[in-house]
Order: structure tokens, then C-alpha cells, then sequence
């Protein structure tokens, strides 16, 4: 059988378990208090009894009978807690101040009955006593007893406050459990309502904070969080398949446009068609070229550097150094190379290459004739391996450093330029499959009519064992 | 020069045939590895072109059984875009060269006839001779008829390849791979800046120029 849906809320079960421990141990205090009091007045009125019988007995013994019914008659007149019963030892009743004696009470036995009195109002009551019947030497026999209803009264009435107290407690749990389990479920309705919007692939919703700082706010914000980076992280994908797409097509549309033209061409017999195949082959290894890289990032990202070695930056950086000087002065740079020797790192050599390549290769691209290019290879003060490149270009404004990092970004000034705008996101890539990261930041400022320029940095961690 | 290409893609296979035997070479096609080492144990081939991917018997098995066979035919290994890990496993199990798919047709010529060639003159060389063009390996020094031309170290090794290329189109490509030994795209042609500085010291003030441009394939050093 299923439980009703109230039943299966935590914050209600937790009420109810908390109520069922209340009970039991209220119960058995309840137990103990009842146990304890009732045996305390037993004993207390056994040993009160026990007093008068003694006194009386020394009456009968030292006095004799009729001393003895004497001074019952005067305690019976005189009134008090004692109940008296005396019988000759015929078995007929002497003197008595109770009307109902108990029948067959044993001797020397502790007796409990009940006496019919009428109180004030004159009502019957029935009264909880105990007695003692003795035997005297004349045979005769003398019960005495006491009526202990008011402690018998007491304790029922102890009771039945607490199980008084017991159902209030129950009522207002079970009520407070109630309220709470409503007020977390609303709290909780807010969250499930985020996952399943998010199910049905809503990116958008957030969860409500109540600024409370309890748990469930946590959670919201926590998952709050996570739904933001989610769409950020969503947004660059299809970002980057717009951007893929977008780069793609344009490429593939030169590619159309110039082999209709080769086509044309030679249908007029202009016989120039072979020219323009090998220009859209070219169009054709850009294209491939893209795709590449895209898939080289693609990988970096998802399984970081393939078959890593240790080996020496410092010759990595030499080689690039003077592979692309021979460019840089083409273009009327002036490069230079300032490389610290022993630069240990782990890595896959080709892709730092690479890295390295694009990285200078933009300083060369980006940066006007009569410009400055400087390569440095070097150990900074915390270990780590620095390879940095700073140009007197354009530089880019501080507000887009953090973007051109990202895929197919490319900022307006450099649309006339070749290039795919991957170039630094493979080189991020690469830091980052690497422990390592690229960091942007101003070149050397206003410089001959240039600037400020950029300064391009891959930093790397030390191949381990080698820092010190 | 006799090739075999080893290669499941039809279509891929069939391309490659009719240009190495357009280049004027003698070509075989096997569909597999297994058909690849059925052929190549009858032996008379100058050149190996295997396919990474294959069913049945794929490349790296079928160089690796080749070269416990005893057969120090020079391999060419293909490989399908982007796997950056092959050209290791690749050269592991013992092919000479390394090529990755797709490629201009231009580019595996140059190899496989460069895989051939290397070879032919697989003896000890201390000088390469091209036309008046003198290379003392030992001494270090280049001359030109009566003309000593001075070299960057880098230079050297770059005109060491070509004249050991001699006739031979060498793309931009294998110029990274065997004279810088690196492997990535330079984006922008740094080779072509080195070429014209090379071309620029053995060239200038003679009369013909050995150090020519293939057009959509690379240099060549003509005699």
C-alpha cells in the first residue's frame, strides 16, 4: 500500500519520529512517576496503619476488650484517617465507623478495598483503602484500614495531565510538522520546478534565493551556479558552431565562386581553368586546415597532451627563434630573442611548437613596419617556464583580451588579414592541456606612431623534478 | 621506380595509382595488410605506401611483420586527419616517413620519390656534388664553381638536403620535417623566407639559378 503523499515528505516523517520519541519517553517517565508515588503512599499508609493497630493492640492487651472498643468509639467520634472494624469472636461486628466491611479478609494479610463513602454533596464514592485484620488473644479480630483515595485521586489526575500534555504535543507536532513540511516543500516546489524546466531544456530559470543562508538556499545557489556556466558553456558551443559554420561557408563560397568562373572561362575557350582549380585547391587546404585545428582543439581540451616528454624549451625556443627572425626582418621588424638556458618542461613537443608558432607569428602579422618583435624564453621567480612575445602592434584594447582567447573570435581590425581566428584559442588550448595558461597584456606602450602593443605570455609549469 | 600502395579506400587508392604512375612510377595496389604482405614478399618494390586503417590486417601490422621478415623497404605511412598520436605509433613500428590524410598529391610524390631516393645513396658520403655546386660535409664549407659561399649553420643543413634531393621537388613540409625537425603548420611560409635567403647566397651574381620553385609543390635543385 502506498502512503498518502504527506507521509512520504521528509520534513513530516521527521515530526512524526520525533513525536513517537516524545511519546515513549514521556510515557515511561509517566510509568516511573506512577510506580514510584504509588508505592511511596502504600508504604507510608501500611506503616501509618501498623502505628494505630500497634497502639490499640496495647490497648486490648493491657486494658482489655471494652477499654479497647472504648477507645474505638472515641476515635471513630473524634474522626480521622483510620477505618475501624471490630469483631467478637462470635464473627458479629462490635464496633465499626465503616458500613461496608470487607468480607473474608485473611489475618495478618494486607487487604485492598473499596469504601462507599458520600462526600459533601452527598454523593457515593467509591474509595481506595487498604487494611489489616488482626487477631487479639480473646478472639476477637480488629481490622484496621486507611483510606488512601487521595493519592490514588492525585495520581489519576498526574495521568491524565500528562496524557493531556501528550496529545496537545501530538496535536501541535503533528500540526508544526505540518507547516514545516508545507514550508519546505515550497521551498523545495521552487527548486524542482528549476530541474525540471532545465529537463525539458529551459537554460534560462534560476532558482528563487530566499537570502535565508540555510541549506536549500545553498542548493539554490549552487545550482544557480551551475546553471550559469551551463549556458555559458552552451552559448560557446553553439557560439562555436556558428562561428564554424560562418567560417566555413565563407571559404567554400570564394571556392563556388571561382570554380563557376574556371568553368565559364573554359567554356569560352579562355583556357585559364587550370589556374583557377589551383587557387580553389588552395581555398580547399584552408578549409582542411580549419577543420584541424578545430579538431586539434577539440582534443587538447577533451584528453589533454598527447604523448608527453621532457625536454629542453631553451632549444624549442632557439629553433623558433630563428625560423621566424629570417620573416620578422622580411617585413622590416626589427626581431630579437633574449632565450635563458635549461628550460625543462613535459609536454608534447609539436603542439608547443605550434603554440609557439601562432603566438609569433601574430606578433609578425599584427605588428606595422618599422615595429619591434621580441621573443623571451625564461624561468620565472616561481619555477614556472615563460615564453613571451611582445610586439609594438595595435595591441588589443583590455576589454576584448579576454575574448580573443576564445574560438573564431577576431576583432575588427584584423578581418583583413588571413587567418582563421583559432590561432590563440590552440594556443590557449595547448597552455591548458599543458597546467599551464596564456596571459594578454599591454606591449611597450605608445612607440614611433605604434602601439601600444601586446605582450602575448605562455606560461608553463616546470617539468617536475626540475624546478629547484 | 616500383611502388606499392596499400590502401582499403577505393576511390583513395585509385587516385594514388594514377598519379604515381602519371609521375612515371610502377605501381601495385593491394586492398589490405594481409594483400599488402602477400605482395611485398614477392619483393622488387622501391617503396611501401600503407594505409593506417585498414580491415583484416591494419598498417602498423603489416610494417611490423615486414620488418621482422628482414625487409628494409622504405615505408610511407598514411594517416587520417588529425590523429596526433600515429606519426609515433607510425614511426614505431617502423616506417621511414609519415604523411596524413588529406594531402597534396604533390606532397606524397615528393616523399615517396624522396623515400627512393635515400636509398639509392645509402653509402657514406663526405661530398655532395650538384652541377658547380661543391658541399664538403667534413670541412663544412659550399662552393660555387671557384666561388666560396658562406652559410648560416641552418643554411648549411638546408642545401644539404636539397643537393642530397638534387632534381627532386621537396615541399615546404619535409623542408620543416628534416631540416627544423619540427612538426606543425608555420602559418604563414618562414620556409620560403629561408629558401630566398639560401637562394640568395648560391644564386646571385651566376648566371643560371639552380635553386628553382615548383609551382603547388615546393623547391627543386636542379644541376
Amino acid at each position: 500500500m502506498k502512503l498518502p503523499s504527506l507521509f512520504r515528505r521528509t520534513p513530516f516523517r521527521l515530526t512524526l519520529l520525533f513525536l513517537a520519541l516524545f511519546v515513549a519517553t514521556a510515557s515511561a517517565v509517566l510509568a516511573y512517576v506512577y510506580v514510584a508515588s504509588a508505592s511511596e503512599a502504600r508504604a507510608r499508609a501500611e506503616a501509618s496503619v501498623k502505628v494505630e493497630v500497634d497502639a490499640l493492640t496495647a490497648i486490648y492487651r493491657t486494658r482489655g476488650k471494652d477499654a479497647l472498643n472504648q477507645a474505638l468509639v472515641e476515635r471513630a467520634i473524634r474522626g480521622g484517617p483510620y477505618l475501624y472494624v471490630l469483631k467478637d469472636a462470635a464473627g458479629k461486628i462490635v464496633t465499626a465507623n465503616i458500613t461496608d466491611v470487607p468480607d473474608g479478609v485473611s489475618t495478618g494479610e494486607w487487604e485492598t478495598f473499596r469504601l462507599t463513602d458520600t462526600d459533601e454533596d452527598g454523593r457515593v464514592r467509591k474509595r481506595q483503602s487498604i487494611g489489616l485484620d488482626t487477631a487479639l488473644s480473646g478472639g476477637e479480630h480488629l481490622f484496621v484500614g486507611e483510606d488512601v483515595g487521595d493519592v490514588e485521586a492525585y495520581l489519576s489526575r498526574l495521568t491524565q495531565a500528562l496524557w493531556g500534555a501528550m496529545i496537545m504535543v501530538l496535536i501541535l507536532g503533528i500540526g508544526g510538522g505540518l507547516v514545516i513540511s508545507r514550508r519546505v516543500e515550497k521551498s523545495m516546489s521552487g527548486l524542482n520546478r528549476v530541474v525540471a524546466a532545465v529537463q525539458e531544456g529551459d537554460l534560462k530559470v534560476r532558482a528563487p534565493i530566499r537570502n535565508s543562508g540555510d541549506e536549500l538556499d545553498e542548493l539554490g545557489q549552487g545550482l544557480n551556479t551551475m546553471l550559469d556556466r551551463l549556458e555559458a558553456s552552451m552559448a560557446s558551443i553553439r557560439h562555436a558552431g556558428d562561428a564554424i559554420a560562418h567560417d566555413l561557408r565563407s571559404p567554400l563560397t570564394r571556392m563556388r565562386a571561382k570554380l563557376e568562373v574556371a568553368l565559364m572561362d573554359a567554356d569560352a575557350g579562355k583556357v585559364s581553368g587550370v589556374d583557377a582549380l589551383g587557387v580553389a585547391l588552395d581555398e580547399a587546404d584552408l578549409l582542411l586546415k580549419t577543420f584541424n585545428t578545430v579538431l586539434a582543439i577539440a582534443r587538447l581540451q577533451a584528453g589533454g597532451a598527447p604523448d608527453p616528454k621532457v625536454f629542453d624549451a631553451a632549444e624549442l625556443a632557439t629553433d623558433m627563434a630563428e625560423l621566424y627572425e629570417p620573416s620578422g626582418e622580411d617585413k622590416g621588424l626589427e626581431f630579437s630573442a633574449e632565450i635563458e638556458k635549461g628550460l625543462m618542461i613535459e609536454g608534447n613537443q609539436p603542439f608547443l611548437a605550434q603554440a609557439l608558432a601562432n603566438i609569433i607569428d601574430n606578433a609578425i602579422k599584427y605588428t606595422p613596419s618599422g615595429g619591434a618583435v621580441k621573443f623571451r624564453a625564461r624561468r620565472r621567480s616561481s619555477g614556472e617556464i615563460e615564453f613571451s612575445v611582445t610586439d609594438t602592434g595595435p595591441g588589443v584594447p583590455d576589454e576584448d583580451r579576454e575574448r580573443v582567447l576564445q574560438r573564431f573570435v577576431r576583432l575588427d581590425n584584423s578581418r583583413t588579414e588571413p587567418g582563421s581566428g583559432l590561432g590563440l584559442s590552440l594556443v590557449t588550448a595547448v597552455a591548458e592541456a599543458h597546467g599551464g595558461r596564456v596571459q594578454l597584456d599591454e606591449g611597450p606602450g605608445a612607440y614611433g606612431g605604434q602601439g601600444p602593443g601586446l605582450r602575448v605570455a605562455l606560461v608553463l609549469p616546470p617539468a617536475s623534478g626540475t624546478a629547484g | 621506380m616500383r611502388i606499392l600502395v596499400v590502401e582499403d579506400d577505393a576511390e583513395a587508392a585509385t587516385a594514388m595509382v594514377r598519379g604515381l604512375s602519371e609521375a612515371g612510377h610502377e605501381v601495385t595496389h593491394a586492398v589490405d595488410g594481409a594483400f599488402g604482405l602477400l605482395e611485398s614478399q614477392k619483393g622488387g618494390y622501391d617503396v611501401y605506401v600503407v594505409d593506417r586503417m585498414m580491415p583484416r590486417l591494419d598498417g602498423v601490422g603489416m610494417v611490423e611483420t615486414v620488418r621482422k621478415g628482414g625487409d628494409q623497404t622504405p615505408v610511407l605511412f598514411l594517416s587520417a586527419l588529425g590523429e596526433v598520436e600515429d606519426r609515433v605509433t607510425g614511426l614505431k613500428a617502423g616506417a621511414d616517413d609519415y604523411l596524413v590524410k588529406p594531402y597534396a598529391f604533390a606532397e606524397l610524390i615528393a616523399r615517396v620519390e624522396a623515400l627512393a631516393r635515400r636509398r639509392e645513396t645509402g653509402g657514406v658520403q663526405t661530398v655532395l656534388k650538384v652541377g658547380d655546386l661543391e658541399m664538403n660535409l667534413i670541412g663544412r664549407t659550399v662552393h660555387r664553381g671557384a666561388t666560396e659561399i658562406d652559410l648560416q649553420p641552418r643554411e648549411f643543413q638546408l642545401l644539404e638536403f636539397l643537393m642530397r634531393h638534387a632534381g627532386q621537388s621537396v615541399t615546404r613540409t619535409m623542408l620543416l620535417e628534416k631540416v627544423w625537425e619540427y612538426h606543425f603548420d608555420p602559418q604563414t611560409n618562414v620556409i620560403d623566407v629561408h629558401i630566398s635567403r639560401l637562394r640568395s647566397k648560391i644564386d646571385k651574381g651566376f648566371d643560371r639559378a639552380m635553386l628553382q620553385t615548383v609551382r603547388g609543390a615546393g623547391y627543386r635543385l636542379e644541376a
